[in-house]
């Protein structure tokens, strides 16, 4: 099958896949093609290429149906794509693994579990001896801040709390590379911005790997090394804009910090330009 | 006034049952018919007929079929059910047969059953495991096609194989629309049991009703609709306990107070 990259918008840039020493994910040429009907094709992907380093935090940012999720699920191994490939430390992703840890927006927590039974899932089915389990569980907890709730159910707790337990139960099989799906998009603004907080906090601890779908441009710049910027219709990169802000990061100190500013404001205009209607979702 | 309400909640079933039976009372005594006895002469046999060996024994075979027609057709149910909810080629396989049988009353295949297995225990369960399977394949169903597949992703994530998700996390996260099905299939399961004693007289409680009903003996016909009763409450109330500490974690935490109260 002949791939033939197709540029015709002038502000496409080729973007060549750099492949820097240390890039733990890779992913080439990636097209992802739905078929809605027998004769219409919807092209979520078309010819993505792009190389994340290890330890980034690299935001994927774009309007609705540019085919961020997507993306984020062809490196989950969720979908496979319909060309290309994705690699992580040089291997082809075939399907999920727990190098790679899912927090998605619905939280996608096991209702039937406690917050301590869903933290501790994933390290009891690597193998990990339950006492054991048990420890490393409630200190996750204890870290997100839900110390004292160990014993409820999901449907016992707001948004916020669900994905302060989806983040926990993903660090505790210990991925190597965080897949986060729009994970503060469901919740309120302050409730958002508190969890940015705590994820910034948590991050810097150990500089996991992070890969971020947003629509946000603040959260985007906020939270990132690195921001993907894409493009709908089909879903292509338009440019990727690294941020050169200092860390550890505060948010009092950033919104006063004028080069935060101007990131988010040239970040907003290119978002326009893509989609100057807006999304109709 | 909380302990009253409290005593208002517990006393009400027993105040519908009392106000039914004084119904009854009054009905049977102002229509005078032979064949439609009071409450408390159907009430007074009831002792003669749990009192009698004979009738105890039917009554037990009949609880034991229908337990096995039940616990059997609930251990292949299940895993048919979430089967086909999680895969479209088993779907596409059983429905189509499914949607055929679905509105077929089990009853009336109890001809040609008895023709090839004869009128005995077999046919009878036969008949019970027919009756439940359908309510709870197509609850499973219903319940496995509904688990969120960011769920799913998320076991596949932690290493958990295909057949593991199917365990371990459809299972649970469908239990609840897989006990409401076994709920229906219990009540079917009586149902199934007095119509093929029925069908096949030859012992059971259905076997004493129609046995009564023939001899005349009406103020019996009316006891065993009363012990039938009785019985499709207790299996219902006991099922009830088991499912509600089962599926604690997905009821709604407190009661929706009623415009009313």
């Amino acid at each position: 099958m002949k791939v033939v990259p197709s540029r015709s918008s002038e502000w496409v840039r080729p973007v060549t896949p750099q492949k820097p020493a240390s890039a733990i994910i890779e992913i080439e040429g990636v097209s992802q093609v739905f078929q809605t009907s027998a004769r219409k094709d919807h092209v979520a992907l078309s010819d993505i290429s792009l190389a994340i380093e290890e330890g980034a935090f690299v935001s994927i940012l774009g309007p609705s149906g540019c085919g961020k999720s997507t993306l984020l699920y062809v490196v989950g191994g969720f979908v496979s794509p319909t060309r290309g490939s994705a690699k992580i430390k040089g291997r082809t992703i075939t399907g999920p693994g727990p190098d790679r840890g899912p927090v998605f927006q619905e939280f996608a927590l096991f209702p039937w579990k406690t917050v301590l039974g869903n933290v501790m899932y994933g390290p009891r089915q690597q193998g990990v001896r339950a006492p054991e389990a048990e420890a490393q569980s409630r200190a996750l907890i204890e870290m997100v801040g839900l110390k004292g709730y160990e014993n409820f159910y999901p449907k016992e707790l707001s948004g916020g709390m669900k994905q302060r337990v989806a983040l926990a139960r993903t660090l505790a099989y210990h991925p190597e590379v965080l897949l986060m799906d729009e994970p503060f998009g469901a919740l309120d603004a302050h409730t958002r911005t508190r969890l940015q907080n705590d994820l910034l906090n948590i991050w810097e601890r150990d500089r996991k790997t992070v890969l971020f779908v947003t629509h946000s441009v603040d959260e985007a710049v906020f939270l990132s090394d690195k921001v993907v910027m894409m493009s709908k219709s089909p879903g292509r990169i338009r440019e990727v804009i690294d941020i050169d802000l200092p860390r550890p990061r505060r948010r009092s100190e950033l919104l006063l910090d004028p080069r935060y500013q101007k990131y988010v404001v040239d970040i907003e205009r290119m978002f326009d330009e893509t989609d100057p209607v807006g999304s109709p979702s | 006034m909380i302990s009253l309400a409290a005593f208002a909640r517990r006393a009400a079933p027993v105040l519908a049952c009392v106000g039914l039976l004084a119904m009854w009372q009054a009905a049977s005594l102002a229509l005078k018919n032979d064949s439609f006895p009071t409450a408390i002469e159907a009430i007074r046999a009831i002792p003669d007929i749990l009192g009698d060996k004979e009738a105890l024994i039917n009554i037990l075979a009949s609880l034991r079929r229908m337990t096995i027609g039940f616990g059997v057709a609930v251990l292949v149910s299940i895993p048919l059910g979430l089967l086909m909810g999680r895969s479209r080629a088993v779907a596409a396989l059983f429905n189509p047969l499914l949607m055929v049988i679905y509105p077929v009353p089990k009853a009336a295949l109890m001809p040609i059953i008895m023709l090839w297995l004869g009128v005995g225990d077999i046919t009878k369960t036969l008949v019970i495991f027919l009756g439940v399977s359908l309510p709870v394949i197509y609850h499973s169903f219903e319940g496995a096609k509904a688990v969120e597949e960011k769920m799913l992703w998320s076991g596949a994530a932690m290493g958990l194989s295909p057949a593991q998700r199917l365990v371990r996390i459809v299972l649970p996260a469908a239990l609840p629309e897989i006990l409401t099905g076994c709920r229906t299939g219990l009540v079917l399961a009586l149902i199934t049991m007095i119509t093929s004693e029925m069908i096949a007289r030859q012992s059971g409680a259905g076997n004493i009703l129609f046995n009564a009903l023939d001899m005349g003996q009406y103020d019996t016909v009316f006891a065993m609709i009363i012990i039938v009763g009785a019985m499709g409450i207790c299996l219902d109330a006991i099922f009830e306990r088991v499912r509600a500490r089962l599926v604690r974690w997905s009821e709604p935490q407190f009661d929706m107070p009623l415009s009313f109260s």
